[in-house]
């Protein structure tokens, strides 16, 4: 069984289908990627699959269960985290903060127990910042730890999320445009960073324009075009898709 | 209880909507434009008043003091916006929202000051006996709260649909970001939709005056029913806060007269607490699909 | 966080709270004791609207309503009753907790500021109610005879120990705040006020977050309000008017978001410009008649050019500016 199936996914904006019957699954342990043309539907399909957008049809089961309606915070709960193509990081907390705030549904404390500071609440909180520490150092910023976010220099930001996001310690991760503005050196890293990641036992979905990082970390790649799936399957096999080739014609900068 | 008492209800229930309705297209108006709630509004209501009757007492002539009072207030109403709003109007919601409290907080004071804390009273516009209809007796004065609610409505709903000001103002409505692109002056914008906010708000400060006498302090309450018309009605559509409006006076004076008088002004407020919380798009506004 | 060094702000803190602790040992002016205590009050209500405006950012403008719902539930419990002083005290808060709790849970499902409106209007249904509802809350005339606070056969009844009292509840509130901002709820609280989608992307209830923050200032308003109505004894209810709302909206304004130590420096300067008679001793008659007379557009002014020109308030000072990017915890 597969760990999320998508199926016949709509969502409508007015007259315009921003999703159209989109279908897919992803295996357990792998790395899937979703590409297509720019406003192809791949962010609404993203918000579509962590409660922060409702389709008008379609089902997304994860690990069996039926996840639309739910509201964000327990999609997370249950086992999905994400990242946004425009970082949402909180500015005024440091990385180290950024981390924590991650690790929200993980911990307990509340605001009885935080107001009180009891023996177990820091307890737990020591426990959390070294979780976080670690995470810092699994995506590579553990320099910044103490650096407010929005002193933080872009590329870093991404990973910052990914940590971020790896803090709920999710079964299943979506990564919205992680490589975007990032130079060639930092994709590298990130590329490193994705597998690592995946080496911990989380699968990955990745939205993604840089074609080189899809090609080279996904096992499976679902295309999208105009809302519609056009084409799924290994990297070899997408590159080769007279269907895909078409959809990309004239669209700038990217290639196949 | 007999139809011409009912009637006499009805009336001035029809008459104190008309009041909300005026204070409730203000909030329409700059919520329109800035996307913040004005809590000023109801100080553009006190103001109206209390400068008719200062220019009363200078000596002006009623009909002069009453346009005089008006643009006053639409002087201070401006000036606000400029001053206090503008330097901030590319922050958040909140800072915006503190300043105009702090604004009615200010306006509020100043005026205490400069016409003390006493209840004043406006002569009314005609003098002579209540008009009886069918048994119910409509002050003059009505006449004219009625007279000049049609004037406002008919003017701002020719400025909305047929001036090129108005189109600009409903474009900003939609999004700031594309008005500047079509190249509208989205600060002149902002800045008159306070400007005429506070003529709409001073107008019915200034001709319910003569029924109600007006103080310093009257700001906050109408300010608070003008919002439950605005909302009642589905906030940032014109027509609904006129539709909310009398339909606020309605309700309010019917639960005078089936109720009774210790809790009306609750009444308007619990409405107001009811329709935030089970239909915050009003009774006319279209229910928008929450996207989180 | 601050970034004042560690070490100087415990030695502030450490002054900070000698300086308030001696205050009963170098006076015995009641008139003197009764004004700090009011600020001791005040401070109180507003450690709990610094987590609400300052770090979740939703405002209120009903918490003197909270306010004055605990003196009246204490008060009346108490004096028609003879329920137990702090039973009573527990009752005022709760239901205070529990008002906050059924304001905040629909209208915090909405987008805008909505909550500022809502808030401000159940202030004026509250100011309603303490009018009408004679037979608990005497009208007008208010309630008298409120008992002094006592527990078991201890009563507590002398301005000084009133004092103490107030301010070891305000040293509370302020731990209590100063630990949370630090734990999950208070980062999941500044999280949301920085970016509401990364917080629920981070799993955080933000709307279940908001109520919970707006329920706990609810609370310490109404904590605040039963203990005020148990150190004057009369209370009416012109005390719990919509101006003591936005008065202490502007003391955490100024005070500066995302801060308690600004907050409370507000808290005590806004509250002592009221009896600034009373505490400079050289003040001519009509300078303090002045000052009074003109308090609220002090407070009012202040808040907006504090908002225009200084939007870190107070807090902007007392942290070192970061390069670069602006003031931590500006009002968005």
């Amino acid at each position: 069984m597969s760990l999320l199936a998508v199926r016949d996914l709509t969502r409508r904006f007015g007259g315009l289908v921003a999703v159209d019957g989109v279908s897919f699954d992803v295996h357990e342990g792998t790395i899937k990627a979703v590409i297509g043309p720019n406003g192809a539907g791949k962010s609404t399909l993203f918000n579509l699959m962590t409660g922060f957008d409702r389709p008008d049809a379609g089902t997304v089961s994860f690990n069996g269960r039926d996840i639309v309606g739910m509201r964000p915070h327990k999609v997370v709960a249950s086992g999905i985290s994400r990242t946004f193509q425009n970082t949402q990081l909180f500015e005024e907390l440091t990385a180290l903060e950024n981390v924590l705030v991650g690790m929200h549904t993980r911990l307990r404390t509340g605001l009885v127990g935080g107001a009180l500071r009891m023996p177990w609440t820091v307890a737990e909180e020591r426990r959390a910042l070294e979780r976080a520490s670690y995470l810092l150092r699994l995506v590579g910023a553990e320099q910044y730890a103490q650096t407010h976010a929005a002193d933080i220099p872009h590329g870093m930001r991404r990973l910052l999320e990914i940590a971020r996001a790896l803090a709920a310690e999710p079964r299943l991760l979506l990564l919205d445009e992680p490589a975007a503005g990032l130079n060639n050196f930092e994709t590298q890293s990130l590329s490193k960073t994705l597998y690592k990641i995946r080496d911990e036992g989380v699968t990955l979905v990745v939205v993604e324009h840089d074609m080189g990082l899809v090609m080279e970390v996904s096992e499976e790649i679902v295309v999208i075009d105009q809302g519609r799936k056009i084409a799924e399957g290994p990297p070899l096999l997408i590159q080769k898709d007279a269907a895909v080739i078409e959809a990309y014609l004239g669209e700038e900068g990217a290639y196949v | 209880m007999g139809s011409a008492e009912l009637l006499q209800f009805a009336v001035a229930g029809l008459k104190n909507g008309s009041i909300y309705a005026l204070v409730a297209l203000g909030f329409t108006l700059v919520f329109g434009s800035t996307g913040i709630i004005n809590f000023a509004q109801g100080e553009f209501f006190m103001l109206g008043g209390m400068l008719a009757v200062f220019f009363v007492k200078l000596g002006l002539p009623l009909p002069l003091a009453v346009v005089a009072g008006v643009l006053a207030t639409a002087v201070v109403g401006l000036a606000f916006e400029r001053v206090a709003l503008r330097p901030r109007r590319d922050s958040g919601p909140l800072a915006l929202i503190i300043i105009t409290i702090g604004g009615s907080m200010v306006l509020r004071s100043l005026s205490r000051h400069a016409f003390g804390g006493n209840e004043l009273s406006l002569p009314a516009f005609t003098e002579g006996p209540s008009i009886v209809v069918a048994g119910a007796a409509i002050e003059r004065q009505a006449l004219w709260v009625w007279g000049l609610t049609i004037v406002a409505v008919a003017g701002l709903s020719w400025l909305y649909s047929k001036t090129k000001f108005g189109r600009s103002m409903r474009a900003c409505s939609l999004s700031h970001e594309a008005s500047r692109l079509m190249g509208i002056d989205t600060a002149r914008i902002v800045m008159v939709s306070f400007g005429l906010a506070a003529v709409l708000g001073a107008l019915a400060g200034v001709v319910v005056a003569p029924l109600t006498q007006t103080s310093f302090n009257v700001g906050a309450r109408i300010g608070l029913k003008g919002f439950a018309a605005a909302i009642l009605g589905g906030l940032g559509n014109p027509i609904a806060a006129v539709v909310g409006g009398l339909a606020l006076g309605l309700v309010e004076s019917m639960s005078i007269a089936f109720i009774s008088s210790t809790y009306k002004d609750v009444i308007a407020l619990v409405l107001l607490l009811v329709v935030l919380f089970v239909r915050p798009e009003g009774i006319l506004g279209r229910a928008t699909r929450e996207k989180v | 966080m601050g970034t004042v060094a560690p070490r100087i702000r415990v030695v502030l803190l450490a002054a900070a709270s000698l300086v308030i602790a001696s205050v009963p040992f170098l006076t015995d002016d009641r008139y003197l004791l009764k004004i700090l205590t009011f600020v001791g009050l005040n401070a109180i209500v507003v450690a709990g609207l610094a987590l609400l405006l300052g770090f979740a950012g939703q405002i209120s403008m009903g918490h003197a309503a909270f306010f004055g719902l605990g003196a009246y539930t204490s008060a009346y419990l108490t004096t028609a009753h003879e329920v137990p002083w702090l039973l009573a005290v527990a009752a005022g808060t709760l239901l205070a907790a529990t008002g906050g709790l059924l304001l905040a849970l629909p209208s915090l499902r909405l987008k805008g500021h909505y909550l500022a409106m809502a808030t401000l209007g159940f202030n004026e249904i509250m100011s309603v109610l303490f009018v009408e509802m004679r037979g608990i809350t005497g009208g007008n005339d208010g309630l008298s005879g409120i008992p002094f606070p006592s527990i078991g056969s201890l009563v507590i009844d002398s301005p000084a120990a009133i004092y103490i009292l107030v301010w070891a509840v305000a040293a509370l509130a302020f731990v209590g705040a100063a630990n949370l901002v630090r734990t999950r709820p208070g980062r999941a609280m500044r999280a949301l006020h920085g970016s509401e989608l990364g917080a629920l992307a981070s799993g955080v209830n933000t709307v279940g977050l908001k109520v919970q923050v707006f329920a706990v200032s609810a609370a310490l308003a109404g904590l605040a309000g039963a203990l005020y109505a148990h150190s004057v004894g009369f209370i009416s209810p012109s005390q719990f008017s919509l101006e003591f709302s936005i008065l202490l909206v502007a003391m955490v304004v100024v005070g500066g978001t995302g801060s308690l130590t600004g907050p409370f420096i507000a808290a005590v300067a806004l509250t002592l410009l009221q009896y600034v008679h009373a505490l400079i001793p050289g003040l001519s008659k009509d300078a303090a008649a002045l000052i009074q007379d003109w308090e609220v557009d002090i407070s009012g002014l202040v808040m907006i050019l504090t908002v225009i020109f200084v939007p870190g308030g107070l807090a902007a000072f007392l942290k070192r500016r970061r390069s670069g990017a602006g003031v931590e915890g500006e009002i968005a």
